[in-house]
């Protein structure tokens, strides 16, 4: 090899040692990006979540018509529902509502297929059990009555806010006749 | 400390016992103290500050939950590698496995006898030190080739062979660079150098000409390359196939390694300190010895752990040398250049006093010009590319 | 033997066996090589795959077509999306459904910020395996902010679910594109740095010019697609030469390997090639939030989706390459076969070829160069 490689080569090693060095130094006296959870945060970072966020599943019973779209859309197959008739009131009611959350694969389908936005997707991530058991959720401890939408909007107080809650979290997602920012100007 | 001794002596305060077996008692317990008061925790230390260099420079936090800002993360290590199932290979040589990590940690301890912490603090003021230092971190060799070969494991051999390969090629360029500055001081006696030299940092060797400004590159390069550090790192490389002559230890005396390596880090700063920087030399403020003594101290272990710090930086900085690159960079680039070096010096000593003071001011104003320049460009990197955009409002 | 072959390189009874994984900190996913070599000089390196097989394709005969598209999420899930777009054009070909003006825009723009991640990865892993820790994590650091833009948009940070038959599943916000145009603005100069520090060192130079050159030749016959065929000097990109989307209106640069440092198709040139990619995404996603019309993201489907019978190969340029789907459709609202083609597998292959008579250090970096992860390569 030549001189002139020779010292070239020893230059460039040198010089960009010195570049890539430079680089480290300037990141050693900036702000470090790391949040340190879970202590050492300000709010907790449930509350900094994006409202769209795909959580854990949540359902509120309440509004739940019983049509058995969510179960029908999963994928995986993780919600059971069950729904018999009361003997008494002859009246439809849920013996069950079951989500196995470690089979949930947190795709969203089920959640947009309802049609009152009764089981929506929480902020809630940290959902860590002690036994699998304790990872199926069940959301219908007590024998419900299905809901019944009225036409025209929801006129029992106690709904309402459930009703806008649930309709609000449907209108996240994209249709076909406007989304989000359609209409935006 | 060897006056103190006489003095004492003098004094009657150790009647009847032979001078020889009182030096020789001192000698031990003073070693003692340095060792486990000073040499341990800072080799723990170092690694916890390492840690917290290199998470830095990557922007984030790095350990900093045991103890105040993680100080004590080494302590929660060592007892973590202590609790850990001691493990020897069925096959394995046991005795040479288990007396391995031992061989290389004496290779490095034994050096801190001679490092001259202060005019006064130094166990032994050996007057072959520096020499002593060069022969006794040797041992290191040894201690890997063993452990390379008790293993009983063919990639362990391997690596053990590579790793010996690798260090002692490279004290041929580290001996060199050594060799030019004994040429300039005149004697190998660690306070001597130290004598030789001023407390202006143009007085110190660094400075003294181009050639010793090369030669310090090339010893601390060198060094790194012997104490098996990024860009040599490639006995202990995760991603490479295997982990080297390591591969088959576990727990503490895995961790001994480990140990002498952090340490061994200290003993090139201290050692870069001493032949180039005018080691413990301070400024002739101060009448109390001990208040010199302490500021000795202090100044020589700053500038011994500035070095530390940079080659943990380098660390973080620079990708792995593979092997053949790593023996041809330094049988075919670092011999050469030290071989220069060291006839560069020793031809300028043939220069007259005023001709030296020139080539020293170029030298010094060289450097300076350098370092400015670095530090306009980290500016430049701040300003450029600035990572805090982050969308999550309150955090 | 011909003379040129390399002085090792054919297996003696000396050599050793020994196993490259399946754990092991730097193949990239479960892989596994079974390695002859002496010590240094690897005469084979056969790979064995399969350690991350989940039988997507199987499962594609099982449940429906909308329920299907979060499984194609995890057929690589660092390139999420590619998936997701290959598998929805297809089963919108087979139904004759139309997308969106506004939809193929959202496509375009969540598929180029997730190129960007996938490169990220790919490129900060690459420094990882060469010894350079610390690119690595700046390289995440940028990867969390773009993780962090798509949880904004569709809620999920990995497995997006997010590009639907028909068009998208969520529609982008006008305040999520000025983040996406900060975000931009920020990222260009912070791929400056990542070359200055790492691109340029001339060490990474070494380490990687010259090493595991694959010729254009070489690279036909083993079907490489993607920045290992353009690394080689191939101009081949589906968005350029098979187009779709909204790809033809965006004016973007095909980035070629040029041999800077050393031969063409090295090491470096497949690296350099996923750098300048990055910045290629920079400019088309400008362009898209500019052009971006107004309008439905999503067209209208049919919940129960059942198109006639008929079969269609979709293909997108993923960061790996071309990725492929063929879907067979027997009129039935399950599919009645799912097929996923992807550019890892094939470059596994070249592997072994590549290897002989390289060493160790190069083997690691030829699979980083490679790009090659596990659940292409397995699905």
């Amino acid at each position: 090899m030549s001189v002139a490689n020779y010292a070239k080569d020893i230059w460039q090693v040198m010089s960009t040692t010195f570049e890539g060095m430079s680089i480290t130094l300037s990141h050693l006296v900036r702000r470090p990006m790391t949040i340190q959870y879970p202590d050492k945060i300000p709010v907790p970072i449930q509350e900094t979540l994006p409202h769209r966020y795909r959580g854990i599943l949540e359902v509120d019973l309440d509004i739940c018509t019983g049509c058995l779209a969510c179960e029908r859309d999963c994928p995986i197959t993780c919600i059971t529902i069950g729904i018999d008739m009361n003997k008494e009131t002859k009246v439809r009611q849920f013996t069950h509502f079951d989500i196995d959350v470690c089979k949930c694969m947190y795709c969203g389908l089920c959640s947009e297929a309802c049609p009152t936005g009764a089981i929506r997707h929480s902020q809630e991530f940290e959902g860590a059990s002690y036994n699998p058991a304790g990872l199926v959720r069940h959301f219908a401890p007590q024998l419900q009555n299905l809901y019944k939408p009225k036409k025209g909007g929801e006129t029992d107080p106690t709904l309402v806010a459930k009703v806008d809650i649930g309709q609000k979290y449907l209108d996240e997602f994209a249709t076909p006749d406007g989304g989000a920012a359609a209409d935006e100007s | 400390m060897q006056a103190y001794l006489d003095q004492m002596i003098r004094d009657g305060a150790f009647a009847g016992v032979p001078k020889e077996v009182v030096y020789a008692v001192a000698m031990v317990l003073a070693a003692f103290v340095v060792l486990s008061a000073f040499v341990a925790p800072l080799a723990g230390v170092t690694s916890w500050l390492e840690r917290r260099v290199w998470a830095r420079m990557q922007s984030r936090v790095g350990p900093n939950r045991v103890g105040p800002q993680g100080i004590l993360q080494w302590l929660a290590d060592g007892i973590k590698n202590l609790l850990k199932e001691d493990l020897i290979p069925a096959d394995a040589d046991s005795k040479l496995f288990s007396f391995a990590p031992y061989v290389v940690f004496m290779g490095f301890l034994c050096t801190f006898v001679v490092i001259p912490f202060g005019a006064d603090l130094i166990v032994a003021d050996l007057n072959i030190g520096i020499l002593y230092i060069l022969a006794v971190t040797s041992l290191v060799v040894v201690g890997i080739l063993m452990a390379g070969w008790a293993s009983n494991n063919k990639w362990s051999l391997l690596g053990g062979m590579r790793s010996a390969a690798q260090i002692v090629s490279y004290e041929i360029p580290a001996g060199l660079a050594i060799l030019t500055i004994i040429f300039l001081a005149g004697t190998m006696s660690m306070q001597g150098i130290i004598k030789a030299q001023g407390w202006v940092p143009w007085d110190w060797y660094l400075f003294h000409s181009p050639f010793t400004l090369g030669a310090f590159f090339l010893y601390f390069t060198a060094a790194l390359a012997e104490g098996n550090r990024t860009p040599f790192d490639i006995p202990e490389a995760e991603s490479e196939l295997v982990a080297g002559y390591v591969t088959e230890y576990s727990g503490m005396r895995f961790l001994f390694f480990f140990f002498a390596e952090w340490g061994n880090l200290y003993v090139i700063g201290a050692v870069a300190t001493t032949l180039f920087l005018g080691g413990w030399q301070v400024p002739p403020i101060f009448e109390n010895p001990v208040l010199l003594g302490i500021a000795q101290f202090v100044t020589f272990f700053l500038k011994a752990y500035l070095w530390v710090f940079v080659a943990m930086w380098v660390r973080a900085t620079l990708p792995r040398v593979r092997v053949d690159q790593l023996m041809a960079l330094c049988w075919k680039y670092m011999v050469p250049l030290s071989f220069t070096c060291l006839l560069g010096t020793i031809g300028l000593m043939f220069v007259p006093a005023q001709g030296q003071t020139i080539i020293k001011a170029i030298t010094f104003g060289f450097a300076l010009a350098t370092a400015i320049n670095f530090f306009r460009r980290v500016v430049f990197q701040v300003r450029n590319a600035r990572p805090e955009l982050y969308f999550k409002p309150q955090i | 033997m011909s003379e040129t072959a390399p002085a090792r390189g054919f297996y003696t009874e000396e050599d050793m066996t020994i196993s490259v994984g399946p754990q092991h900190p730097s193949t990239h996913g479960v892989l596994r090589f079974v390695v002859k070599t002496d010590g240094e000089v690897i005469s084979e390196a056969i790979p064995d795959v399969g350690y991350l097989h989940r039988s997507i394709e199987k499962i594609g005969e099982k449940v429906t077509y909308h329920g299907y598209v979060p499984y194609t999420d995890r057929a690589d899930y660092l390139a999420a999306m590619f998936a997701n777009q290959a598998f929805c054009m297809a089963a919108e070909k087979l139904a004759g459904t139309d997308v969106t003006r506004r939809g193929e825009f959202c496509r375009v723009i969540a598929c180029e910020l997730n190129r960007i991640a996938s490169h990220l990865i790919s490129v900060g892993t690459f420094g990882q395996d060469i010894g350079a820790m610390t690119p690595f994590v700046h390289a995440l650091r940028e990867r969390e902010t773009i993780n962090n833009l798509m949880e904004e948009i569709c809620g999920a940070r990995l497995t997006y679910n997010y590009i639907r038959i028909g068009g998208v599943g969520y529609d982008i916000l006008p305040e999520t594109c000025a983040k996406i145009g900060e975000f931009l603005n920020h990222f260009e100069p912070i791929v400056d740095e990542f070359n200055r520090l790492l691109s340029g060192n001339k060490i990474f130079i070494e380490r990687l010019a010259g090493v595991a050159v694959v010729s254009k030749e070489d690279a036909f016959s083993y079907n490489l697609v993607g920045p290992n065929l353009r690394g080689s000097g191939v101009k081949w990109d589906i968005r350029r030469d098979i187009p779709y989307s909204v790809y033809p209106e965006l004016e973007f640069d095909v980035p070629v390997g040029m041999a800077q440092v050393g031969a063409l198709g090295d090491s470096y040139d497949r690296y350099w090639v996923r750098i300048r990619e990055m910045q290629e995404s920079c400019k088309i996603l400008r362009q898209c939030l500019q052009m971006m019309p107004k309008g439905p993201a999503i067209s209208k489907v049919p919940k129960k989706f059942r198109p006639p019978a008929g079969e269609y190969y979709a293909r997108v340029e993923a960061p790996r390459g071309d990725m492929g789907f063929y879907v067979v459709s027997d009129g039935s609202e399950y599919p009645y076969r799912v097929r996923i083609r992807t550019g890892s597998y094939t470059a596994m292959s070249i592997i072994d070829k590549i290897s002989k008579g390289i060493m160790l250090a190069d083997l690691i970096a030829l699979i980083g160069s490679l790009d090659v992860d596990a659940p292409e390569i397995d699905r």
